[in-house]
């Protein structure tokens, strides 16, 4: 506001025109930035609307529910909450089934992607360009083509309602974790290596011991990508979890639709609860995931 | 942090020497080729044996099925030889499905490649609080699908939601959004545009961020306009994002399933999914119905197996015809210069 006016204030008082000049172009340009803003503040509030709103109503009292005064609730209540784990007395235990898939899936493919990613950034080897084209078009093949086989064998291991046909598959990476880390490790100074080369390590202890502490950005948005893309996910679950006790939260969620279709307070807690830690690690961690975005689509 | 204090002369060590024509030392070399491989084999096995677990084998097998007639009561498949393919040219709801993916394809992706690029034009350009406007745009993208389609069936909702009050505040009729045939995919494209914009935007910004300002500077100069300047340099120069956001976009547009279900499911099973009067239900839903619900079945997982290969085939047919185009229309930056300057790098050290 005081920028404003002290840039008003010389046209007045010295009408010589360089100045009048540079003061109307820093004033045309105040404004646009103004403008700018009080645009992109719109656009990006009615943009989030939903999410507020949604976490809004989890809030309100029933009869408050679509007054369109309320979107900071008053009163607060938590009664919606109470009922969604009256209706779901097994939340807690679908949040651990997701939090067990998230967890190893995200370790699993941490490893197994980082360390082929090492080989294909580092070693000279014969088939190297064929693996990864080979990974490159497994971008291309839908998941749904290898999943049939896949769920007769799980079902012949008597593997349907536990989290292994989910968790198995990512112990063994995936293409876009490989082909992140084959990139990261590409800008890598080599001379780590020679210098522990040169002290007589071999590579795994190479790797290990002087690589993967440098690695912290890549395992960061490497896994933070992960552990959000397995806490969100629900076709494949839905295919292996059918049983109510192996549920995660995406099907407890889904669960909700229909049964208690009117009841928008208990549907607008359980979204906020499925939500809520989705977005306090995106809050913390949003820099990593925007790298990793990048990263992984650029490497493409 | 140690990684900056690199030793910036590169002292020479044993294993980058220059190679020496002696035959031994040929030798010593390819041993060492020979175990660097191996290790290399080791570190790439897990990766590659879940490639051949869990997709070359299961894709082999996987058309193998599409052969047969198996639904899951039954301990072993029957051999129907080309049945399920003659089948899949028979089923008016293969061309409807198919004909829901094109209308969601066409509303979808092209709302996301547009407004994502507005998204990323609108926030491009380093100032203040344009971190704060880019995070709340990222922010839909790491929600779950389910949870955003079941807050968003709520704002379509034809006497409370939001969306039908705003439109009904301009005096116009509202469409029943998800309860019309006509509009329930438009409403799904809608919002998982909605949800993308974020991503889309992300990689644009990058794309923008790399469009050289001294290109720009010297446009304007030459007395080109904001619009002739986005037009004939930026746009051009960022079409491998565009490309790379069109790819991938279709992949995933030809197997969408979680907004439909969470969308569109009358109760809480997920093969009720994909109404009204089955506008909405897709490849991917229909080959989960095949899977799982028997009142619909031609033969379970056979006909369930050739749907997925029908959907392998399209999507290597559309991202194929891609490559095609792309190779027209996509410029890549450098790649020119480059050619040249290592033709030219060539011939200099031939001289000598």
């Amino acid at each position: 506001m005081s920028a404003l006016t002290s840039a008003q204030a010389p046209t007045r008082a010295h009408p010589d025109a360089p100045i009048r000049r540079m003061s109307g172009a820093r004033r045309r340009a105040q404004t646009r930035s103004v403008g700018y803003h009080a645009v992109t503040i719109v656009i990006v509030l009615a943009y989030i609307f939903p999410v507020v709103w949604a976490a809004s109503m989890s809030l309100r009292t029933d009869e408050n529910m679509f007054a369109a005064d309320q979107l900071l609730p008053h009163p607060i209540t938590f009664e919606h909450y109470q009922n969604l784990f009256a209706i779901l007395p097994d939340l807690l235990r679908y949040f651990a089934n997701t939090a067990v898939i998230v967890v190893f899936g995200t370790a699993g493919t941490l490893f197994s992607s980082a360390l082929a990613g090492y080989a294909l950034a580092r070693f000279r080897f014969p088939g190297r360009g064929a693996l990864l084209s080979v990974l490159l078009l497994t971008l291309m093949v839908p998941g749904q083509v290898t999943l049939i086989p896949q769920y007769v064998v799980f079902r012949q291991l008597d593997w349907i309602n536990t989290p292994l046909p989910i968790i198995v598959p990512l112990l063994f990476g995936s293409a876009i974790a490989t082909f992140f880390f084959r990139q990261f490790y590409l800008t890598l100074p080599r001379e780590l290596e020679d210098a522990a080369a040169v002290d007589g390590a071999g590579a795994f202890r190479t790797f290990f011991a002087v690589i993967t502490p440098l690695s912290g950005p890549a395992f960061l948005a490497v896994g933070l990508l992960t552990f959000v893309q397995l806490w969100n996910s629900f076709y494949v679950q839905s295919i292996y979890l059918s049983d109510q006790d192996s549920w995660v939260v995406t099907q407890a969620l889904q669960s909700l639709v229909g049964r208690y279709n009117s009841q928008y307070g208990e549907i607008m807690a359980g979204v906020t609860l499925v939500s809520f830690p989705i977005i306090v690690i995106y809050l913390i961690f949003q820099r990593w995931i925007i790298r990793g975005i990048v990263t992984s689509g650029l490497a493409n | 942090m140690s990684a900056t204090a690199r030793p910036g002369g590169g002292a020479t060590l044993p294993g980058h020497q220059p190679r020496q024509g002696g035959r031994r030392d040929r030798r010593r070399g390819s041993a060492r080729r020979r175990r660097e491989a191996r290790v290399a084999y080791l570190f790439v096995a897990p990766v590659v044996l879940g490639l051949l677990l869990f997709t070359a084998v299961p894709l082999a097998v996987s058309f193998g099925y599409s052969f047969t007639h198996w639904d899951l009561v039954a301990p072993a498949p029957t051999f129907v030889g080309w049945d399920n393919w003659i089948a899949l040219t028979e089923d008016p709801r293969i061309g409807k499905v198919i004909w829901n993916t094109v209308r969601f394809i066409l509303v979808g992706t092209t709302s996301f490649l547009l407004f994502s690029l507005l998204a990323a034009l609108l926030t491009h350009t380093p100032r203040r609080f344009v971190g704060a406007y880019r995070a709340a745009l990222f922010l839909p993208y790491v929600l779950s699908q389910i949870a955003v389609g079941i807050v968003w069936r709520w704002m379509f909702n034809s006497q409370t939601g939001p969306v039908t009050l705003a439109v009904e505040l301009f005096g116009l009729d509202s469409p029943d959004w998800l309860l019309d045939p006509a509009t329930a995919m438009i409403s799904i494209a809608m919002v998982t545009t909605w949800q993308g914009i974020g991503y889309g935007m992300t990689l644009y910004i990058a794309g923008l961020n790399g469009v050289p300002e001294s290109l720009l500077e010297a446009a304007k100069i030459d007395g080109a306009g904001a619009v002739r300047r986005f037009f004939s340099i930026v746009l051009p120069l960022i079409s491998p994002t565009a490309f790379f956001l069109v790819v991938t976009s279709l992949i995933g547009a030809l197997q969408l399933f979680d907004p439909v279900v969470a969308m569109t499911s009358s109760s809480s099973a997920v093969a009720a999914a994909g109404g009204p009067d089955n506008s909405t239900r897709t490849i991917v839903l229909y080959m989960y119905n095949q899977m799982f619900n028997y009142n619909e079945q031609i033969s379970g997982l056979g006909y369930a197996a050739t749907i997925a290969w029908m959907l392998a085939l399209l999507t290597f047919l559309v991202t194929a015809v891609q490559f095609l185009l792309g190779r027209r229309f996509v410029h890549y930056e450098g790649a020119e210069p480059a050619r040249a300057g290592r033709r030219r790098r060539t011939r200099k050290a031939a001289q000598p």
